[in-house]
Parts: structure tokens; C-alpha cells; sequence
């Protein structure tokens, strides 16, 4: 493990057992989190970014199991935790997470300092008078204003933006070294997301946080993130800065992805949009699994699985283009638009040159 | 808060009065042969039969009858049995049967709370275990066998088992026991499916899932989260139970002959005892609109977002 990670997930696989079927949702997910960077991990809905999450706190549903793989965390592999005891020393305490809607996440019989209060009471091991200023504290950190009085109210009190910062009030209260942020701002209005996400930013800068994020909207990745991880069915398929991943993507699924992005369409031009569906994870799946939906796919994605390419130094995707036996096939123009931006704004040739040399 | 409370008051107060004025008014539509004994109406001539029934006050105007009814209330008066006990100030009959009554009901209340809000949170949490089938199986039998059938058994089985008297006897603690038995049976089952069903609904909710991502151990999300927030709808009932327990069970006491009120009213309506059925409908129309204020009031107390005010309807409020 690279000292630099904080967080090293290796070919990660998670079932659920439903109805006498097994649904494999993680199927060799790997990836790593860097001290202090923000990470963004996408894909479509299914893709398993949730249960991934799940996974960091042990929070799988009670038919869902770790099969293979490993997350280690500070010389620690949470994969082979199995009491809760073990996992009482991670969850809201060295790893917090915020979850999707806001509205929901709170309990609402219970005033929302309360709520804060008694997770930074639990870990920090403070009485409730100090826990009460902590809290406070926090509280106004988060941009809740009158915390005093705002401790006292309900969630219900809260509007949906409120509520989300009182989410992220209790997640940080006992300053965690990781936070997973599972799609924090999609239930919120377009005018709260950004302050939402501002939020979070300072707050990882401040409390020198590394930031998990799960979102599908590639608008939030390129605001908050540094780095990108684009899952396919249980896989991460491509990981990257966000530079390399967005303007120089490699993986027939990310091209997929991006070329769907309205923004980069053509006026005139009929949006593209990935045909079919994604396979189902009740199967066993061979070779490629975006394989069936890739116009271009090769023999070999039916056959065998991809394995991981180094594109650069900071960015490596699963796809046998770029293997050296592959044949040339080019992105779609989208994409080599995307890239021709890249190259152009990048000074130094010799750094572009290697990026592009992994397609011969 | 405060109007509200005095306009539901109002309202009660209100709903009272209906009750009791048209159970007194439909009472005086009888035929007043209902008044005889058979033996007594075959006995007596026209001329005796209207002197009885004058005498008895029943051939005024129901308009004067419901005056004698409401000043003699005012005294603390509600008159005397005609029927059942004859001459017997029906305060008298009342302060004697409704303390067997409110004895058995609230021990039973205890019980089925304590035992009831046990098991269902012991199904709750071992949900589709073995605890929570053997539950389940219990559940079942209890509310869908008529009471009667297993009552009857218990009585049966379970004296000649142990040796227990049959019947109830005021001097003998032993005989208290299968009556407050049996009467527990169908409660703890209703708090058990309940509560089981309530817990169960809570703990898929999502501020579940996130007090567990705070850290909290999970006894401490059951109790301070799950069983709190699944025993607010539970709540709402409690009033009522404590208060209608008076009102007794007409079957468990006439099974162990206990002398309660169970089946008075039932009896009085019967034999036409308007007086005893004048002062039962009173009673229970206050205890049980009194059951549903409280309910509404102890709810506000337990969840905050239903506020008692405006038009009157618990409003759940959503930001």
C-alpha cells in the first residue's frame, strides 16, 4: 500500500443472496483514495457506488456478504471485520458518511442537536454540557445560523439545504480522516447544491479530510473532485484525474458515458445515448461486461475479461483497446474533440505524447 | 396549544351530551311492557300496570324525565335501579362492581403492556427468526380462534391442571390469577403484532441507517431510535385503554362469575333498567371521549411535528 493512499480497496467482490439467487454487485472493484484528495466515483444507477460505500462501514443489508478482496484502511482490512465492536471504531468515528436525502436522513422525533450530539458525545467521549458546545460549534461551521436555537428545533424545522448541512454537522463532529459523500446533493434544489458543495470543500480543506464522492452528475465531479472513478456493473473500469479521465477517456464505457452528456453533443446532432441495458449481476459475466452494448467491441470482450492498462502514471482503464495487439479504433468525435482540447491546452508535448502512445 | 385544548373540551363536552340525550330519549321509546316482569304483566290489570308504571316515573314527559335525570346528576345522583337491583341507588351498584372491574383491567393493562411490548421487540429484532415465528404462531392463535373457545379451555384445562377454583373468589388470591390470565392474552398479542410492525417499519427508514453510520451501536439505534419512534402511533391509544378497563369484559367475567361490570349494561338494556343504562352510557361516552383527548394530547407530547392548532387537524408538518 502506497503511503499516500488513505484508503486501497483490491479487486473488491460483494454478493447478496435474494430469493435463493445470488446477485454479485461488486465483481473485482478496485481503487484507491489519496490522503487529502476528493475522489469522485460515477456510473449509472446499479452500478454498485452504493454498495461500495456501504461496504467501507460495514453497512452491507443483512443478506449481503464481502466474498473476496480487501479495504485496507490505516494497515487495516475492513473486509475481514465481521463484529460490530470492530466496527464501532470506524463508522461515524475515522469514517463518516452523508447520505442522498437530506429530508429522510434525520430522525424526526428528535431535535437535530440532539442528533449531532449524541454520535460526538459517543466518540469523543465528552459529557453532555461539552458535547452541547461541540456541537454548537460544529453547527455554526456548517453554516447553520442562530446554532443555539437551531440545536433545539426538529427536522422538520429545517428546510432540505438546512437539513443536509445538519447531516454534514453530524458527520464531521468527530472529525473522521474519511468522508463518503453517497450522492449528497441530488435531492436538493440546482441553487443549494453548489452551496452544499462549497461546504464541503472547505470542510475538507479545513479538517484535512479525504473525500469519498458518489454522484452521476459528471457537472458535480469536474466542481469537487480531483481524481475520478467510472464503475460499470460492479467494476471500476477506468480511474484518473479528472483531466485524464474527462478529456483523454480510454474505456469504451466512459466514452459511453461522456458522449451522453448533452453538453457535449452537436446542435443539429441527434444526442447520443448507450443502447441496451446493463447485464444482469444474477448472471455470471464473461468478458467485458459493457461488451454487448458496445457497437465496437471486440471478439475478445466476450471472451475474456479485461484487465487493468496503465494509461498513465495517474490513470489506467480496463479495455483491450489498449492492449498492443488491439486494433486502432477511434473515440467517438465527442470524445476526440474532448482530446484535441486536452493536447491544445497542455504545454508540455512530451507529457501529451505518452498519454496518447497506450492507443497504438 | 391552550385554545385548542379548550375548544376540543368544547367538542367533547358536546359529543357528551348527544350521546346521552339520545340513549335517554330512545330509551323512553320502549314499549313499557319491558317494565314487567312476564309474571308481574299477566298478574296485573290496565289499571294496575299504569299506577306501576307512574309510580316507576316513566309516564312523564321525557322532556321532565330528562330534568329529574339531570338535577338529580347535579347531586351526584343518578338515580335508582328499577329492574335489576330494585331500589338500589345505582352509585351504590356502580361503586361495587366497577372496583372488580378496574382491578382485573389494569393488572391485565400492565401485563399485556409489559409482556406485549416485550416480545414484540424481541420479534422485531429477531425478525423471521425463531423467536419472532413462535410469536407469530402465538399472534395468530390468540386473535383468530374466538376468545370464547380458548378462554373456556383455559378455564378448564388450567384449574383442573393446578388445582384452582374455578370461579372467582374475592377472598381467595389464587382465583384472581387465570381471570387476569386470560384477560391479558388478546393484549399482549395486540402490542406484540404491533410494536413488531412498527419497529419493523422504522428500522428500514433512512435516519436509521444514518444514526448507524454515526457510530451508535445498535442497541442503542433500537432503543433510542427504532423503539422510541415505533411507539409513538401505540401511544395514542394508551387513554383509552386505562380508562375503558372500567367498562370490564362481559365474557371473562361471567366465565369466572366475577360480580364486575362487565354485562351490566348489556343486562340493564335487557330488563329495561333505564336508570342503570341512563348512567353507564354517561360514563362510558366520558371515559371514552375523554380516551381519544388524551390520546390526541399525549401524541402532540410525543412527536413534534403534529402541532393542535388552526382547523383542528393533526397536520404533519414537512418543511
Amino acid at each position: 500500500m502506497s503511503a499516500d493512499n488513505i484508503l486501497e480497496v483490491s479487486d473488491l467482490r460483494v454478493s447478496f443472496s435474494l430469493r435463493g439467487k445470488m446477485l454479485t454487485a461488486l465483481r473485482g472493484t478496485s481503487l484507491e483514495l489519496r490522503r487529502g484528495e476528493t475522489l469522485a466515483v460515477v456510473g449509472e444507477s446499479g452500478s454498485g457506488k452504493s454498495v461500495l460505500a456501504k461496504t467501507f462501514l460495514g453497512m452491507l443489508d443483512k443478506n449481503g456478504r464481502v466474498e473476496s478482496g480487501s479495504i485496507i484502511f490505516d494497515g487495516q482490512d475492513l473486509a475481514r471485520y465481521t463484529t460490530e465492536k470492530q466496527w464501532l471504531g470506524i463508522r461515524g468515528k475515522r469514517i463518516a458518511m452523508i447520505f442522498q436525502d437530506p429530508m429522510t436522513a434525520l430522525n424526526p422525533l428528535k431535535t437535530v442537536g440532539e442528533q449531532i450530539r449524541e454520535a460526538a458525545a459517543l466518540h469523543r467521549g465528552l459529557d453532555r454540557r461539552t458535547s452541547r458546545l461541540a456541537v454548537i460549534e460544529t453547527l455554526e461551521r456548517v453554516g447553520i445560523g442562530e446554532p443555539e436555537l437551531r440545536y433545539r428545533q426538529f427536522p422538520h424545522e429545517f428546510s432540505g439545504g438546512m437539513r443536509q448541512r445538519a447531516v454534514i454537522a453530524a458527520a464531521v463532529a468527530c472529525r473522521p480522516e474519511v468522508l463518503i459523500c453517497d450522492e449528497p446533493t441530488t435531492a436538493l434544489d440546482v441553487t443549494v447544491q453548489a452551496q452544499i458543495l462549497d461546504l464541503i470543500k472547505s470542510l475538507q480543506r479545513d479538517l484535512h479530510m479525504s473525500v469519498l464522492f458518489i454522484t452521476h452528475d459528471l457537472g458535480v465531479v469536474a466542481s469537487v473532485a480531483q481524481r475520478v472513478a467510472v464503475m460499470y456493473s460492479g467494476q471500476v473500469v477506468e480511474e484518473g484525474s479528472v483531466e485524464e479521465v474527462f478529456y483523454d477517456p480510454r474505456a469504451p464505457y466512459t466514452w459511453a458515458l461522456l458522449a451522453s452528456l448533452p453538453q457535449l453533443g452537436v446542435k443539429g446532432e441527434e444526442l447520443y445515448s448507450i443502447k441496451g441495458t446493463p447485464p444482469s449481476l444474477f448472471k455470471e459475466i464473461r468478458g467485458d461486461a459493457f461488451a454487448p452494448r458496445n457497437p465496437q467491441a471486440l471478439e475478445v470482450d466476450f471472451v475474456e475479461e479485461p484487465p487493468a492498462f496503465p494509461v498513465s502514471p495517474t490513470h489506467w482503464a480496463r479495455t483491450w483497446l489498449l492492449d498492443p495487439r488491439a486494433p486502432c479504433i477511434e473515440a467517438p468525435r465527442s470524445i476526440m474533440r474532448l482530446r484535441e482540447r486536452l493536447s491544445k491546452a497542455r504545454k508540455d508535448p512530451g507529457r501529451a505524447g505518452k498519454a496518447s502512445g497506450g492507443e497504438a | 396549544m391552550g385554545p385548542y385544548v379548550l375548544r376540543r373540551l368544547g367538542q367533547s363536552l358536546f359529543t357528551v351530551v348527544i350521546v346521552v340525550v339520545s340513549v335517554f330519549m330512545l330509551l323512553r321509546l320502549m314499549p313499557s311492557s319491558g317494565y314487567f316482569t312476564r309474571e308481574d304483566y299477566v298478574n296485573m290489570d290496565a289499571t294496575a300496570r299504569t299506577a306501576y308504571l307512574r309510580n316507576m316515573g316513566v309516564l312523564d314527559n321525557p322532556a321532565i324525565q330528562f330534568g329529574h335525570f339531570i338535577s338529580g346528576l347535579a347531586k351526584a345522583d343518578l338515580g335508582r335501579s328499577i329492574a335489576i337491583y330494585p331500589r338500589t341507588p345505582v352509585l351504590t351498584i356502580l361503586a361495587e362492581k366497577a372496583p372488580y372491574s378496574l382491578w382485573f383491567g389494569l393488572a391485565a393493562l400492565v401485563i399485556s403492556m409489559g409482556l406485549g411490548l416485550g416480545l414484540g421487540v424481541l420479534m422485531a429484532r429477531q425478525k423471521d427468526k425463531v423467536a419472532d415465528g413462535i410469536g407469530t404462531v402465538y399472534v395468530t392463535i390468540v386473535r383468530a380462534i374466538p376468545s370464547l373457545i380458548w378462554l373456556f379451555l383455559i378455564q378448564q384445562w388450567v384449574t383442573g391442571l393446578l388445582g384452582w377454583p374455578m370461579v372467582f373468589y374475592g377472598d381467595r388470591p389464587v382465583s384472581w390469577i387465570l381471570p387476569t390470565a386470560s384477560l391479558s392474552l388478546s393484549g399482549i398479542a395486540w402490542y406484540a403484532i404491533w410494536l413488531r410492525r412498527f419497529m419493523v417499519d422504522e428500522e428500514n427508514r433512512d435516519y436509521v441507517r444514518f444514526a448507524t453510520s454515526k457510530g451508535l451501536p445498535r442497541r442503542r439505534v433500537m432503543t433510542g431510535h427504532v423503539l422510541r419512534n415505533a411507539l409513538v402511533p401505540l401511544v395514542q391509544y394508551f387513554p383509552q385503554q386505562v380508562l375503558l378497563t372500567i367498562a370490564g369484559s362481559l365474557l371473562i367475567e361471567s366465565i369466572y362469575s366475577i360480580p364486575g361490570m362487565g354485562g351490566l349494561l348489556v343486562n340493564a338494556i335487557r330488563q329495561q333498567d333505564n336508570p342503570i343504562v341512563q348512567a353507564l352510557v354517561l360514563l362510558y361516552s366520558v371515559l371514552g371521549i375523554a380516551g381519544v383527548f388524551l390520546g390526541d394530547i399525549l401524541m402532540m407530547l410525543v412527536d413534534p411535528r403534529i402541532k393542535l392548532e388552526g382547523s383542528g387537524g393533526a397536520k404533519a408538518g414537512k418543511a
